[in-house]
């Protein structure tokens, strides 16, 4: 499903120095399967992220996703691929203030499927989310969790392919972080959609199918002892 | 207090610049057309306070003839009167080698010296050396290129011509602001001589001793024996006041629309920076300090932006002056010496820096209600998005009720015009974001029925941003209201001056009279020695005598037409508001009977058939034959024919000669044909009428021509506005679209929310203006119509709606589309980097 190939991002600062951000990193992810991606602060996770998304483009290597290459994608095309093929969650919430939770799960899906028929496809998911009963409430008031779990709606919306995570429980208690994470493997597990889920919070390994560490820029080989990848489930 | 408000500023300077801009603009705006208006009746008051001098008094001839110098020493011989001068003034046509002139003559003796006023504290007016010469404002002297000590300038006064030698020119050091006024003094003795008026004076200047006004005034009267008029020496500032109050009314208008655009587009840059107000605010309440500490610091920002903003201001509204408003007196030079200089009071000064305080004070403490609330974090609070139902209902209800006001002066007191207007404004500002809300309601419904996301992400942006929404819709609306009500009632009044001045010249094919522009409403009188001149000719069917003149009554300085019982039609047709037209027609024909204006009529308390008498130089009864309209003069108008006039004038000269073609004759071939039999040099010009209802269409543009420029103006800065609140909030907006773009938006449908948005907010702000505009070009026509008469051809503008509307919205969207683009193209890691 998805290919990173010797993958580089080098970042060239204005005094002349150069930041590996991402340096050679090479892994692959299969449909329905849920990878952790570990790593401290700076360690490059968005970037590969940013690369896989097709919104920064790598100084050397590849992505590949089906084995087509991301990055030698046009602007129009890209967006359409970010569009329909990937769903993107982040740390903090990008809805729409003043418009309903309903209104805000459908927004990707309004591009191609009439009003009408995009709520009737997004009621039963938001269900499954929880957030049946908050259908109409505007976003602001709804809670950091619920919120998340929208956006979780909205990137799985349009039946992508692919799910990126960046740091999906940041803003949320241990309590809630359990809920959406739980969802989430749930959801992609049934609908074979392949997750890299980014964080460097110890509770995502627990529903992660694979974990790999990532420490200046390099996939770490060596897990050390009692790193979450022995709780790994499945 | 500084330190925290140095700290600020530093971070927000674009927006800071915004504001300063937007309070320059409306100060600017606000200081032309206060320049513009105000120099006009200083210019009157300045040539009649330079004049008159210590004078308190006057006793004024009721005619150009003036009356018989020797009430002179009985006006001396009165009991407290401690000086008294003589005046000879006269209109004339000052031609020299370069150009002519129309000017007044002012002719006087030393006495006048002696009251010291501007005009003559540094000449003397005994006969220059024996010889009659003439001073004159040096640019006066050099646009008609009379320089040279000796030169001679030729004056055309009522028919008679003479040469004046210069005696010298005068400079702004002698005679001050009286530089720019078209004038010319020479010595009663020549100026009498020039005239044709031998022994005769127009008004006598009278000093009275302290304390003996009041008794001096009583024995004048009683000399003036009902003939003359007894007034004090401001009198002419009041018909002036009076005459000008149309194009001041208006002026202020303006003046009042456009200190709101400023106002509004200061307060638009303010709203960019509205929540980092509210945070700061916040920060302030909870480390500690008083809602007092924070206004101060507030106040501070207020004042810093108000200053710069009112400097910059004050020169660009100077700099308009001089480049676009040039004060034009247009119709009022033929009844006023009015000069040319622009005269920047303390008073503009003080109203166009107050109004830009006071929009820089209301629009930094515009989050008050924050400010002071018991709850410190209250600025940070989440906002309530849409009003509520209380809200709107109390929108719609108080709005309908600004309307009903309108409406009610529209029908009830015209007079009130203003009021009105002000009341239009409330309401729109009260039911603009209603309009905006269903808008956006209606759009929201529409943008189910389509595929695409865009509609929907547009309305919420619009809907999250409604404050600034508001304010951006509130600006183009304001503009485009003031624009569409002004520019519409403008074309009205024009049309009906043109009908007015198409009636005036229905009765003749050519018209002799005395030259000089002063004399376009025919008002100068002059020997009838040129009619059997003309008679004979034979491309002359007919001529006949027009007369007419100007009349001081109470405040007003009337115009006069008095054309031959021949002339058909007698009345202007067009023009009768009351009465039977064949009737009056009849009557004023066979004498006795005048047709009065509205104003006129309703100030003396007279109806159809009611007599009065008239305080002609001769006071004579007249029956009032029918209510007409102003016929294009504001003060008012009196129609009767000319042998009524002949008596109650006690004079036969002629204002003009009414001639008519024979049959076959082309105008302007029987205009040549006149020329010629008049040979040169008679003082008098010949135009058809056809010519001369040109020259009054050309002089009705040039007085209306500033009330189109400011429209314009007003439009334009309201574009600016609107463009830069729009781009600046699109601007501010990039990190959300870049979340956009990371949910696979592309630029395109970026840019279309955009500009979707910019659509929707430009209709409702632009459609709301033009609607409530079309209100205020009827509440304006009425005023102009039923107040000060005039012969307003009413309409409803919808051309110039539309096109206010389109103008505007294509405008700035154009301006708009380029930093839009540029903001759709955001790369989309920006939205990473919160
Ligand atoms: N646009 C950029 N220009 C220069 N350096 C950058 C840029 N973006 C990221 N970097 C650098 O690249 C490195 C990796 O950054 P990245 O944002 O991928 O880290 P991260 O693992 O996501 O960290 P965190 O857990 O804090 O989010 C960091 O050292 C960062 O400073
Ligand atoms: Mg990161």
């Amino acid at each position: 499903m998805l290919e990173l190939r010797e993958l580089v991002k080098h970042y060239e600062l204005v005094g002349g120095e150069t930041v590996r951000a991402v340096d050679g990193v090479s892994l692959s992810v299969s449909a329905g399967e849920l990878l952790a991606l570990y790593g401290p602060s700076g360690s490059g996770k968005t970037t590969l992220l940013l690369m896989v998304a097709a919104l920064l483009e790598p100084t050397s290597g590849s992505v590949l996703v089906d084995g087509r290459n991301i990055s030698t994608l046009s602007e129009r095309d890209a967006s359409q691929y970010r569009l329909s093929e990937l769903g993107f969650i982040r740390q903090s919430f990008d809805l729409l203030p003043g418009v309903s939770t309903l209104d805000n799960a459908v927004l990707k899906l309004l591009k191609n499927v009439p009003w009408r028929e995009a709520h009737a496809r997004m009621k039963p998911l938001l269900e499954r989310l929880g957030l049946g009963k908050r259908l109409d409430q505007h976003a602001e008031t709804l809670s950091m969790g619920e919120r998340q779990r929208v956006m979780i709606a909205r990137a799985l919306s349009t039946e992508p392919r692919l799910l990126l995570a960046d740091e999906p429980t940041g803003s949320l208690d241990t309590q809630r972080s359990h809920e959406v994470l739980g969802l989430l493997r749930e959801l992609c597990r049934e609908r074979g959609v392949a997750v890299v889920l980014v964080s460097h919070d110890p509770l995502a390994a627990g529903y992660a199918d694979r974990v790999l560490a990532l420490r200046d820029g390099r996939l770490d080989g060596h897990q050390p002892g009692g790193t979450p990848v022995q709780h790994s489930v499945g | 207090m500084f330190h925290l408000y140095r700290v600020r500023l530093r971070s927000r300077l674009l927006q800071e610049c915004f504001a300063v801009i937007g309070i320059a603009a409306g100060v600017g705006l606000l200081f032309a057309s206060q320049i513009a208006s105000n120099s006009l009746s200083s210019s009157v008051a300045q040539l009649s306070q330079g004049i008159v001098g210590s004078a308190k008094l006057q006793v004024l001839a009721r005619d150009p003839r003036g009356f018989d110098q020797g009430l002179l020493s009985s006006v001396r011989h009165v009991a407290g009167v401690r000086l008294a001068a003589p005046l000879l003034e006269a209109n004339a046509n000052a031609v020299g080698p370069r150009a002519s002139r129309s000017v007044e003559l002012i002719g006087a003796d030393e006495s006048l010296t002696r009251l010291g006023g501007t005009l003559v504290r540094h000449t003397r007016l005994a006969p220059f050396g024996g010889v009659g010469a003439i001073v004159m404002p040096g640019p006066l002297a050099r646009g008609i290129g009379v320089t040279r000590f000796g030169a001679e300038a030729t004056l055309e006064i009522g028919g008679h011509v003479s040469q004046a030698p210069l005696y010298k020119q005068l400079s702004a050091h002698e005679i001050g602001p009286l530089i720019d006024t078209p004038i010319i003094v020479a010595p009663l003795s020549f100026a009498q001589e020039m005239a044709g008026l031998r022994g005769r004076v127009t008004r006598i200047l009278v000093t009275p001793s302290p304390g003996r006004e009041q008794a001096v005034r009583v024995a004048l009267t009683q000399l003036a024996h009902g003939r003359l008029n007894v007034t004090s020496t401001n009198y002419d500032e009041q018909l002036f006041s009076k005459a000008a109050a149309a194009a001041n009314q208006s002026t202020v208008l303006f003046a009042v629309i456009s200190a709101l655009v400023g106002f509004l587009f200061a307060f638009n840059a303010m709203l960019l920076t509205v929540s980092q107000r509210r945070r700061l605010i916040a920060d302030l309440r909870r480390d500690g300090y008083t809602p007092r500490a924070v206004i101060g610091v507030l106040l501070l920002d207020a004042a810093v932006l108000g200053t710069v903003g009112c400097a910059l201001g004050l020169v660009l509204g100077d700099e308009l002056s001089i480049q676009l408003f040039h004060s034009n007196p247009g119709f009022l030079s033929s009844a006023f010496t009015v000069g040319s200089a622009r005269v920047v009071g303390a008073q503009s000064v003080a109203v166009a820096v107050a109004g830009g305080m006071l929009a820089a004070v209301v629009a930094v403490l515009s989050p008050l209600r924050d400010i002071l609330s018991r709850d410190p974090l209250a600025a940070i609070a989440p906002r309530q998005l849409a009003a509520t139902r209380t809200v709107t209902r109390w929108r719609t209800a108080l709005g309908a009720l600004f309307v009903a006001i309108a409406v009610a002066t529209l029908l009830a007191i015209p007079r009130l015009a203003i009021v009105g207007m002000v009341a239009l404004t409330c309401a729109l500002f009260l039911w603009l974001p209603l309009g905006l809300d269903a808008t956006l309601a209606s759009i929201a419904r529409l943008a189910r029925k389509v595929t695409s996301a865009v509609p929907h992400i547009a309305v919420s942006e619009l809907r999250a941003g409604r404050s600034r929404a508001v304010a951006i819709a509130a600006t183009c609306s304001i503009a485009v209201f003031g624009s569409v009500s002004i520019q519409g009632a403008h074309g009205d009044l024009q049309h009906g001056l043109e009908n007015a001045a198409h009636d005036m010249n229905a009765f003749t094919d050519v018209w002799v009279s005395p030259a000089g522009s002063f004399n376009l409403l025919m008002t100068q009188p002059f020997p009838a020695t040129s009619l059997a001149r003309l008679q004979h000719l034979a491309s002359v069917r007919q001529t006949s005598v027009y007369r007419g003149g100007l009349l001081d009554w109470r405040e007003r300085r009337i115009w006069v037409i008095a054309p031959p019982s021949t002339a058909r039609p007698l009345i202007p047709p067009s023009q009768l508001v009351e009465g039977n037209l064949a009737a009056a027609g009849t009557h004023v024909r066979a004498g006795g009977w005048v047709v009065l204006s509205q104003a006129l009529a309703a100030e003396h308390h007279l109806h159809i058939g009611d007599s009065f008498t008239l305080p002609a130089p001769r006071p004579s009864t007249f029956r009032l034959a029918a209510v007409s309209t102003n016929i294009g003069w504001a003060p008012g108008a009196i129609v009767m024919n000319a042998d009524d006039y002949m008596r109650a004038w006690g004079s036969p000269e002629p204002s003009a000669l009414n001639v008519l073609l024979s049959p076959g004759t082309a105008p302007a071939q029987g205009r040549r044909a006149i020329e010629r039999a008049l040979g040169t040099g008679s003082g008098l010009t010949v135009q058809t009428a056809g010519q001369h209802a040109d020259k009054q269409h050309t002089l009705t543009r040039q007085g209306l021509a500033r009330l189109s420029q400011i429209a314009t103006l007003i439009l334009a800065a309201a574009v600016l506005a609107t463009a830069a609140a729009m781009g600046a909030m699109v601007w501010q907006r990039r990190p959300r679209l870049a979340k956009l773009k990371l949910e696979g938006f592309s630029p395109r449908e970026l840019w279309g929310t955009i500009l979707l948005e910019s659509v929707l907010l430009l209709l409702v702000g632009c459609a709301g203006g033009a609607l409530l505009g079309l209100l205020g070009q009827q509440l304006l026509d009425r005023a102009l119509a039923s107040v000060i008469n005039y012969p307003v051809v009413r309409s409803v503008a919808l051309p110039t709606a539309l096109a206010a509307l389109a103008i505007v919205t294509a405008a700035a969207l154009a301006v708009l589309s380029v930093p839009g683009y540029l903001a759709a193209r955001v790369p989309a890691s920006l939205a990473l980097q919160d």
